[in-house]
């Protein structure tokens, strides 16, 4: 298994030097702040050939190191283009699976999402956010391996909890005058596919949906999200109902009034 | 090792980091210079370094200590590595030719058993807990040490303590030990009065100006009703895991006010929906501010804690 994971790193690593004299024209003289080697490549899987900048609106905060690799928090705010944002698109550059997710925010809630992921290794975490006039924004953090303390890093269980509870959301909404808060937690493991042999088996999309059925917010989801997910959305305006709808790579569907 | 990990990525940098951390400490002396400072009759404390572990402290920011009796000598803690391990069995040959008897590993955290192979003739006890956690997650802790210091580790292998500890108390020449076994910090905490001098060696139960860890606590709860428990004990000095050694109550009293606060503050947190970085972004009050390291393990903290809040919040 380390071995594939290696090897698919390596040549993502070779392809990534290769693309160095290739990047795009314009900003090239933009050298990344967070100094990956993965940077171009990355770059050119998720921006491919539109046009680029670094941009300190596009917020990523992370703690200065993975406490628990398994369960790193990072928040993505971009509350500074609000009204111009397409899509957002989350990655760390050294994990072996990089996507983390790509978001279409719609106009009812704040461009900012709150979540853990999973990491390989220390690695720059980044968000990308697309506005209407076609150019990607991107914001990124560095994230430290695991510090010490007087102790390794906690070290989770094999509990297999999740098979009877399964899609299980436990929320709640925190409202004030001008907005609402959503926080809510889904019971689902979250396998990447890389470890001992069990296959994938992620939730792959989430939508937060009004009372005409009309989702606020839309989200795709890859295995770096955290097991047993905890995500916080802030809606603007705080009247309606919504309900939370999510699909897994097996078809599987949960669905929940919150 | 990490196996139990099920979800996690595979810990495929694990063997790769070893290599380079031999070949780049090879300029270095690796000496601890552990310099006993005696603290009562007979008492000797070894205080580590009021720091995170890193590749220059060799993992040395633990507090050991050893008794000196007529019958011989017992040993609280064995610290971070087997080279530790001999350094200190080292230093008390300087001070006494009486053999080792007992030695005491006061909880599962690297730091204070891996220099159990230094002392591998004496008995080795810990509590029933503690042994167990040993067992279980030694291997681990000292491949994340190797991580974390570097080839200060050298030679260093999990050695299990001897003996599960169920006595109350035990006499070693005119030395009389009580045992105090407490959950709050690990699960399996240890702390040690020897009755004779009135020094407690409190263990991670206690930390002093350098702020606690919370890894592998059962809960902030516990660990206060814990505390409270700590300060009926009739000592007169106290040795904390980590930091300097006091004659008052000031290190608990530091220990209970922040255990409060960060109780107090992850309920108020989880009440307003915070999430895990905005909490991370709490201010300290200063009087935490001021205490070493209290930054990064507040944040440390907020993972190992915050879900528990989070999921009574729902
Ligand atoms: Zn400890």
């Amino acid at each position: 298994m380390a071995k594939r994971i290696t090897g698919s790193l390596l040549s993502a690593m070779v392809l990534a030097s290769s693309l160095l004299c290739s990047s795009v024209a314009g900003a090239a003289e933009q050298a990344d702040p967070l100094q990956s080697p993965m940077w171009d490549y990355t770059r050119q899987i998720f921006l491919g050939q539109m046009p680029w900048q670094f941009d300190a609106r596009v917020k990523v905060s992370a703690p200065p190191f993975a406490e628990d690799p398994t369960q790193v928090p990072i928040t993505v705010d971009a509350s500074a283009l609000d009204g111009e944002i397409d899509k957002v698109i989350a990655w760390a550059d050294l994990n072996p699976i990089q996507h983390i997710f790509t978001w279409f925010p719609g106009d009812k809630v704040k461009p900012r999402v709150s979540l853990r992921i999973k990491v390989q290794q220390a690695t720059p975490v980044r968000a990308a956010v697309l506005t209407r006039d076609g150019v990607w924004h991107v914001g990124g953090v560095q994230l430290e391996a695991a510090g010490g303390g007087c102790t390794a890093p906690s070290t989770g269980n094999a509990d297999p909890y999740w098979e009877s509870h399964l899609g299980e959301i436990a929320s709640r909404r925190f409202g004030s005058a001008q907005s609402s808060r959503y926080r809510f937690k889904v019971v689902h493991p979250m396998d990447t596919g890389l470890v001992n042999n069990i296959p994938e088996f992620f939730l792959e999309q989430l939508e937060l949906r009004d009372s005409a059925g009309k989702a606020v917010v839309k989200m795709q989801l890859y295995p770096p999200v955290s097991e047993n997910p905890v995500f916080t959305f802030d809606l603007k305006g705080n009247v309606g109902q919504h309900q939370l709808w999510l699909r897994d790579n097996s078809g599987n569907e949960f669905e929940q009034t919150l | 090792m990490l196996s139990n990990k099920s979800r996690a990525w595979v810990p495929l940098m694990a063997g790769l980091t070893l290599s380079l951390v031999s070949f780049c400490a090879a300029a270095q002396t690796f000496d601890y210079q552990l310099a006993p400072q005696q603290i009562a009759p007979d008492t000797w404390v070894l205080q580590g370094k009021m720091q995170d572990f890193s590749r220059k402290n060799g993992g040395n920011i633990v507090n050991t200590g050893f008794v000196v009796t007529e019958q011989g000598v017992v040993v609280f803690d064995t610290g971070p590595s087997h080279r530790y391990g001999k350094a200190l069995r080292a230093a008390i040959a300087k001070i006494t030719d009486q053999p080792i008897v007992h030695v005491l590993n006061s909880h599962h955290h690297p730091d204070h058993f891996l220099g159990n192979q230094a002392f591998a003739d004496s008995t080795i006890w810990a509590l029933p807990g503690t042994g167990q956690k040993i067992a279980q997650q030694g291997g681990a802790f000292a491949d994340n040490m190797y991580r974390l210091v570097g080839d200060w580790m050298r030679d260093t292998d999990v050695q299990l303590p001897h003996k599960p500890l169920e006595i109350d108390s035990l006499a070693l020449g005119n030395h009389r030990f009580r045992f105090y076994p407490m959950t709050g910090h690990s699960g399996a905490d240890l702390l040690m009065l020897d009755e004779t001098t009135g020094v407690l060696f409190a263990s991670d139960m206690v930390f002093y100006q350098r702020a606690l860890t919370t890894p592998h606590t059962p809960g902030l709860d516990i660990w206060q009703q814990d505390m409270a428990r700590i300060d009926e004990i009739p000592y007169r000095q106290l040795v904390p895991g980590h930091g300097p050694i006091v004659q008052d109550r000031a290190a608990t009293a530091q220990m209970r006010d922040y255990l409060s606060w960060l109780d107090t503050t992850f309920r108020n947190a989880a009440e307003q929906g915070l999430s895990m970085t905005e909490l991370m972004a709490t201010p300290l009050p200063d009087r935490f501010a001021e205490v070493r390291l209290s930054r990064a393990e507040f944040a440390r903290s907020v993972v190992h804690l915050y879900p528990r809040y989070e999921d009574a919040a729902f």
